[in-house]
């Protein structure tokens, strides 16, 4: 394919023309799988060729005839000057005896341009390389004109213009002449030139199809923008790095230009925006995009005539694509999830906190509203909360504050001042080492196993404390440690229960759990295989059992299984594959700890796992620091890795002292509340706030309205709150009688009346309470009374929603307020 | 796959902003043409209009919501240099036993920019009712109501000098007194030489000014939109981007002795996470309330999800296509019908 390939959409829907050294014409059409092979034009389209016209070899431009509705015809401007309609084949246009005619300028030059009229239809217009004694510019009527040359009127404008683009709209014409100049011409009016400027930015004029007085034209790397209001000079000058090979008005949106730079595989786009400051035009503002469409070298491109920012562009390789500008999209999210965007200029779309997208991404805002909606973290037993949240850490944390805080109530937990000790200032840690005496127990004594050995224990009054923190409290009896194991197997979690009989020393019962835990187990792991292994223990270290179970013991998927046999197979009492198996709670691992470390390493291990977990944000530090400062650390990772405001806020509130948790506490608080009033759960803030004033019952809120006498000025809420204390002058109008006060205490002066009824307020009225029977109550509500917050007028509630049924204005004669309107605000 | 529902919006130019109230039951849109629009949600969830009016006299950038605390209230900026606070107030004449009808009033126009204001914003509400623009010659100017009843008054407080072209703008949300205000602008100029394209800035309570603390100088690209998560508690602040990609950051303040004495915050800055998912120019950047997702629009057409999962993990969760212009089919179809009546006269009279 030789020379420039030109592409242009054609007046009929999905239909276009490229032309190079042939010309053809293509019909765009959705792609199918099962169809025919298309020229894939995008995701969505493809073409086919309809038909190619090679009759015509030195085409320098075409324009198509702007009324085709069935067939195209076109005017081809030649190489050589001739100007020849044509068709693609027989058409409607064969009556007139269009195709084929030629319009010819009387010397033969190269035509640059050619147009047809747009709206005179008939009439076509054409631009010519200069020649010394013909016109440049040449206007024909093909209706009019018999089958030779030139006809009509034709007006020579310049005797020796280059012109070198013509584009014609209205009547109007604009003409690059002579590199030099772009002229307006009026064709109505023998050809009178009615605006012209001097510029060497002649090629490619362009008029904007939105609003006639803009133009367009370019010269090697620069468009200018035209107001031919104010032709003198270009509105807008747009540099660019590369030649320039075409520029385009967007024929579907207003002010859009698209500029085509040579050898660029993207178009830029500019919106250019007219603006007003005051009276005066200011240069418009202009927003510059850049497309790439995926072709190399586009040497053309053109606008679809009706679809919103759709453009075809061909490239030097004749490849062409088909392409939707995508608008600038913007976006926002409401504080209930709805999530808008903007497609162009007309339409929003939006989704909305039901669409499945939101139940796929679980995020924690959804969760924490529907939290909130249950009455998450309200409930009195802490343990409660826990129940609510699908969440393993969460239930834990709630259950653990259960316990330690029933723990402290029982006294099981004396000598802490804390309501929710930790295991660390159980056992002290922070302050004096604590000589815990070492016990040895042998295995033979509690398994009833054959062994010889012993394993080595450490007990202490504090360790049993911790013990009984991490929900390990059987310590005492063998009972307990049965029924706890019970619990366990209830829940299907046989493993952990045999590795805590285990390392309670009770073999036996570990094999029992297992094999019962084989029988109605689940699939894949094979309880009774490790039953049987278990039931060949023996601590000899030299023991054929010893060895083989080392190294299998690290392909077990179960993380209690696996710390099972680390703990049997242990030497020199290096737990560490125990005390760092990530896959046992902490609580086990910690009890653990508490039972076989020394006070050495015991301190040690819960050190370096206070930092793991306070690093992490584990919330089952918790069990570790308790409520003191480390445990704030936890809450801060935990909420700074999750955004769980609300757990944080709720546990920070039910567990950890104001003292502590100082101006960090008061942000999570406040962060919580203004969550819950921006999804409208006033409720459910309510009952938060009163969670939080029963928690902290020093901060009492601060009364909001007071009242005062209009005479003297005393305060009458202040003498009403000393009533009901049974002080104050009337001390015996207190108590069961409750006072009605329709004066003022001090001066005697009568207190405002209802503005419809005209009793005063305080005045006992007789329908009160009439239909509960309910003595308690003084008056119910729509007696109580109420004003406008403007004008301060008012009465009786029910009688003021009465009025204003009817009403605007205030019911007091001659007050103007219009309440209704304003106090909605 | 996902049910979008659609408003019909009838702008006559592009729409460049869409802000939601803090209830998110009122919407306003903004756009090219000038005007203003404000929508709102009846209890069925559908959305309607009810205000349109033409604000400014140029492209209208941006448009933002006052807490709900200071009344209905909005700020718009524009290509025409100036911005606007505008209040919702009930009409004169409306009919017994009805509410008068409500209109928008310009309460304030601030002219102080000789250029283009690019953004606006209104402060958190703990700071009072105060208002932040920027324009595209780079001046940040922070405006307050000191009476948040009479809304036509405010005064300049502030005007900070940043690099020119600003695009936009976003104040740090955080409640908590720990942190000072702080607030973050992007630049959209496009040569990378001028270096980075994101400033924080910084408001100190002992010198009383503006200070610049930070300069992001990983992002060289044209800033198009920035916005600072909700912080909810956390003790970092994080700040998406978008700019040629999606970015996250990570700002944490450290609390060493030299941060202490002269009083100004310094940050630990970290990239969380950096998304080329829409292979092209990013647009915009907004949250969700707990900011725990990000969304995004670009210019490959999508609406883009990201979602934390743990401190600086971060994942690509959705792509939403944002809708493209009706597809070719249809107007085949159509044309087909329309060449069918070729000469409307001939319809028979009944």
């Amino acid at each position: 394919m030789a020379g420039k390939l030109e592409i242009q959409w054609s007046p009929i829907k999905n239909k276009f023309i490229t032309w190079g050294s042939e010309v053809c014409l293509y019909e765009i059409e959705q792609l199918k799988e099962q169809s025919t092979p298309l020229i894939k034009l995008s995701p969505l389209t493809g073409a086919h060729l309809l038909a190619t016209n090679n009759n015509y070899h030195y085409v320098k431009c075409i324009d198509i005839y702007p009324k085709s509705d069935k067939d195209l015809l076109l005017a081809i401007g030649q190489a050589n000057g001739k100007i020849v309609l044509s068709t693609f084949g027989a058409s409607v246009y064969d009556s007139q005896l269009l195709p084929g005619k030629e319009l010819v300028p009387r010397h033969q030059r190269q035509c640059n341009a050619i147009s047809w009229n747009t709206t005179e239809s008939n009439k076509i217009v054409a631009g010519f390389e200069k020649n010394r004694s013909d016109y440049s510019v040449l206007l024909w009527d093909i209706n009019k004109s018999p089958s030779h040359g030139e006809n009509g009127p034709i007006r020579p404008i310049v005797e020796y213009g280059l012109s070198d683009t013509t584009h014609r709209k209205c009547k109007v014409l604009a003409t690059g002449n002579n590199n030099k100049q772009i002229r307006i011409l009026d064709f109505r009016d023998s050809a009178k030139q009615v605006n012209h400027t001097i510029t060497k930015a002649v090629h490619g004029i362009s008029v904007n199809p939105y609003n006639e007085r803009f133009l367009a034209s370019y010269v090697d790397h620069q468009v200018c923008v035209w107001d031919t209001r104010n032709f003198e000079k270009p509105l807008l000058i747009l540099p660019h790095s590369k030649q320039l090979s075409k520029i385009a008005w967007c024929t579907t949106k207003q002010n859009l230009l698209g500029i085509l730079q040579r050898d660029l595989p993207s178009l830029n786009l500019y919106d250019i925006q007219q603006t007003m400051v005051g009276n005066e035009e200011v240069e418009p503002s202009v927003i510059e995009r850049i497309v790439t469409p995926g072709l190399h070298n586009i040497t053309s491109f053109s606008w679809h005539p009706n679809d919103e920012n759709r453009f075809l562009a061909i490239s030097l390789a004749g490849h062409i694509v088909d392409y939707f500008v995508f608008d600038r999209i913007t976006l926002n999210w409401t504080t209930n999830a709805n999530l808008v965007w903007t497609c162009g200029r007309k339409t929003l779309k939006y989704i909305t906190e039901a669409n499945p997208l939101y139940d796929s991404l679980q995020d924690i805002s959804q969760k924490i509203k529907l939290r909130a909606c249950k009455g998450y973290g309200l409930k009195d037993e802490l343990c409660k909360n826990g129940e609510m949240v699908d969440d393993i850490m969460l239930r834990n944390v709630w259950n653990r504050l259960h316990l330690s805080d029933k723990l402290v109530e029982d006294g099981t937990l004396r000598g802490s001042n804390s309501k929710h000790p930790g295991v660390r200032s159980v056992l002290k840690i922070d302050g004096a080492t604590v000589k815990s005496e070492s016990v040895s127990i042998s295995w033979a004594e509690t398994s009833g196993v054959n062994c010889a050995g012993s394993a080595r224990m450490y007990k202490h009054e504090d360790r049993e404390k911790a013990l009984y923190l991490c929900g390990w409290y059987f310590d005492k009896d063998t009972a307990s440690l049965t029924e706890f194991l019970d619990e366990l197997e209830k829940e299907q979690a046989f493993t952990r229960a045999a590795a805590i009989a285990v390392f309670n020393l009770k073999i036996k019962t570990a094999i029992e759990i297992l094999t019962r835990g084989s029988e109605n187990c689940i699939p894949g792991t094979n309880l009774n295989v490790v039953a049987m292994a278990l039931a060949g223990f023996s601590d000899d270290k030299n023991s054929m059992w010893r060895q083989f179970c080392a190294s299998p013991k690290t392909k077990l998927n179960d993380p209690y299984l696996r710390a099972m046999f680390s703990f049997l197979t242990a030497e020199n009492n290096n737990y560490d594959n125990i005390l760092y198996e990530n896959g046992m709670t902490v609580d086990d691992r910690v009890a653990f700890a508490c039972i076989f470390l020394p006070d050495n390493k015991l301190n040690d291990y819960l050190k370096s796992l206070t930092m793991t977990l306070i690093y992490e944000g584990n919330l089952d530090g918790i069990l570790l620091t308790g409520n003191t400062q480390e445990g704030v650390r936890i809450l801060q990772k935990y909420l700074d890795s999750t955004g769980d405001i609300q757990s944080t806020a709720l546990i920070a509130v039910r567990s950890f002292n104001t003292e502590l948790l100082q101006d960090l506490g008061k942000d999570w608080i406040n962060s919580y509340r203004s969550l819950l009033d921006s999804w409208q759960l006033w409720h459910e803030r309510a009952m938060f706030d009163i969670m939080l004033s029963s928690q902290r019952p020093n901060d009492k809120p601060p009364q909001q309205v007071y009242i005062s006498c209009n005479f003297c000025g005393k305060s009458i809420s202040a003498f009403m709150q000393g009533l009901t204390r049974g002080r104050g002058t009337f001390p015996r109008m207190g108590g069961a009688n409750k006072l009605k006060m329709s004066s003022c205490p001090n001066c005697r002066k009568p207190l405002p009346r209802c503005a419809i009824c005209l009793m005063h307020m305080g005045t006992t009225t007789g329908d009160q309470c009439t239909s509960d029977g309910d003595g308690t109550k003084l008056v119910d509500f729509s007696h109580w009374f109420t004003w406008c917050q403007t004008c301060r007028h008012g009465g009786h509630a029910s009688h003021m929603v009465h009025w204003f049924k009817q009403h605007l204005e205030c019911p007091v004669t001659a007050c103007q307020c219009r309440c209704f309107s304003i106090d909605a605000v | 796959m996902f049910e979008v529902q659609e408003i019909n919006a009838e702008h006559k130019d592009l729409i460049h902003d869409v802000a939601y109230d803090f209830y998110g039951q009122r919407m306003a849109t903004c756009s090219s043409d000038q005007y203003v629009k404000v929508w709102d949600q009846n209890n069925d969830g559908k959305w309607s209009l009810s205000s349109s009016w033409k604000a400014h006299s140029g492209s209208v950038w941006k448009v933002t919501w006052a807490h709900p605390e200071f009344g209905q209230v909005l700020a718009t900026c524009s290509f025409d240099r100036t911005a606007a606070v505008w209040e919702e107030i009930v009409g004169e004449n409306p009919g017994p036993g009805e509410r008068g009808t409500r209109y928008w009033v310009r309460r304030t126009n601030l002219v102080d920019s000789r250029t283009s204001v690019t953004d606006v914003k209104f402060g958190p509400k703990t700071q009072g009712l105060i208002l932040a623009t920027c324009s595209a010659d780079g001046i940040i100017r922070i405006y307050e109501a000191p009476d948040v009843m009479n809304l036509s008054q405010w005064t300049l407080q502030h005007e900070v000098q940043c690099k020119p072209s600003c695009s936009c703008l976003s104040w740090n949300p955080s409640f908590s007194k720990i942190h000072p205000p702080m607030l973050a602008v992007g630049c959209d100029d496009t040569s990378a030489a001028t270096g980075g394209k994101v400033f924080i800035y910084e408001f100190s309570e002992n010198s009383r000014r503006w200070t610049k603390i930070e300069t992001i100088s990983s992002i060289t690209e044209p800033v198009h939109d920035l916005a600072f998560s909700p912080n909810l508690g956390r003790s970092y602040h994080v700040l998406a981007i978008a700019t040629k990609d999606v970015r996250i950051l990570n700002l944490t303040p450290v609390n060493d002795n030299n941060s202490i004495q002269s009083g100004i915050t310094k940050l630990d800055v970290q990239t969380a996470a950096q998304f080329e998912d829409h292979l092209s120019t990013v647009w915009r950047v907004c949250w969700n309330i707990t900011g725990t997702i990000l969304a995004s629009s670009g210019d490959d057409g999508y609406v883009r999800m990201f979602k934390m999962n743990y401190i600086n993990s971060w994942k690509s969760v959705a792509a939403l296509k944002a809708g493209l212009p009706t597809p070719p089919i249809s107007q085949t179809a159509r044309y087909i019908k329309l060449g069918a009546i070729s000469q409307p006269r001939e319809v028979p009279w009944h």
